[in-house]
């Protein structure tokens, strides 16, 4: 019995500290990790829509679910969003800028972790730039990468199915 | 002195924990497909080690025999998720690139291996020298395997293509290349140790 009390004090003391170390970092931390978010966000979205001057995100349930791009006239021209997927050994998670009808203007993929030299193409100008300009309907055109066809495949249609559900959602809007 | 450096260099050659104990090869295997990547889990896990390493053995005389493996963990758990904020503040594209291997260091056999088999009957100094010595045979054992890997597997060095029209060895970047490559590298160690 009285072992087993020692036992507990022990662990919760090593607990407690652990605790409060991990705090202490965390609050260090914090604002510095959600501004290096915020940032590559910001940048993201001026590589996928060049020129839009301002954003404006639409939430919904606290969830982004799109962002409205305006140029400089303060006209809402264009939409960005984010798509993922999973691809060949990852999640592949694409931003991509679109012009309210429907065309997209150029996608960055933000986050893959697929084989290096094979899928990791994904991210190459020779792959992305095959984006630009083409309808939702146009995409099916996009050629794959050799030797990469699921990782290719998983950005094109993660695109693709978030492009017509965005279109969908902003054909009522104003 | 010279005791220490024994400590250190004896985590590097003699026991290195990649090539001689064979621990924790799972991130080695998963990693290594870039010298980025292997210097970046290296740097994290040395630190780790060093920072449980000390800790644990500090508390040698604190810790009850019978809890001791619950107590290791909450330790190695939380300077791994020291190093996981770290990073996700100062280099997000590291974070993203070592993905879920960095909070998978809480069960790296070599921290908690040396943990059990050296830090908790040792001194703090030696445990100190123990940690930094495997730590760093640990990264050098993934930059090299991470180092051929890259070079053969996607013709870069650093993300920087070296031979223009080189058709790398592809599946030198496959999990079945990593196999290949710790293998043989493991086979070449041993043959070494043999001969003397």
């Amino acid at each position: 019995m009285k072992e087993m009390v020692r036992y507990g004090v022990t662990l919760s003391l090593i607990c407690g500290i652990a605790a409060a170390s991990l705090a202490a970092v965390n609050l260090m931390t914090k604002s510095r990790i959600i501004a290096q978010a915020q940032a590559e966000e910001g940048t993201a979205l001026k590589d996928v829509l060049p020129q839009a001057t301002r954003f404006e995100p639409v939430k919904k349930d606290g969830e982004t679910l799109y962002y409205k791009a305006f140029d400089a006239q303060g006209n809402w021209t264009a939409v960005a969003f984010t798509a993922d997927q999973k691809g060949y050994s990852s999640v592949i998670q694409t931003m991509a800028g679109m012009s309210r009808d429907g065309v997209i203007s150029a996608i960055k993929v933000l986050s893959q972790n697929e084989t290096p030299g094979l899928g990791s193409g994904v991210t190459s100008p020779d792959f992305c730039g095959q984006f630009s300009g083409k309808a939702i309907d146009g995409l099916a055109e996009v050629s794959a990468i050799t030797g990469a066809t699921i990782s290719s495949k998983a950005v094109i249609d993660s695109v693709k199915n978030k492009a017509q559900e965005i279109k969908e959602l902003i054909r009522n809007e104003g | 002195m010279k005791k220490f450096f024994h400590e250190f260099l004896k985590g590097i050659f003699r026991e290195n924990p990649t090539f001689v104990l064979a621990l924790g090869l799972c991130p080695t295997l998963a990693v290594s497909t870039s010298l980025t990547n292997g210097l970046g889990m290296g740097v994290a896990a040395t630190f780790v080690l060093l920072g449980s390493n000390v800790i644990i053995s500090g508390m040698r005389n604190i810790i009850p025999g019978r809890i001791r493996i619950p107590c290791y963990i909450v330790v190695i758990a939380t300077f791994v998720t020291l190093v996981e904020m770290t990073m996700k503040a100062y280099s997000p594209a590291l974070d993203r690139a070592l993905g879920i291997y960095v909070p998978l260091i809480v069960v790296n056999c070599i921290v908690l291996g040396r943990a059990e088999a050296y830090a908790c009957k040792s001194s703090v100094t030696n445990s100190f020298f123990d940690g930094l010595g495997m730590g760093v045979g640990f990264t050098l054992a993934l930059l090299l395997i991470s180092g051929i890997r890259e070079v053969s597997g996607a013709g870069t060095i650093l993300g920087r293509e070296i031979i223009k029209g080189f058709d790398p060895v592809r599946v030198i970047s496959m999990p079945s290349g990593a196999l290949l490559v710790i293998g043989l590298l493991l086979a070449f160690f041993n043959l070494i140790k043999r001969k003397k």
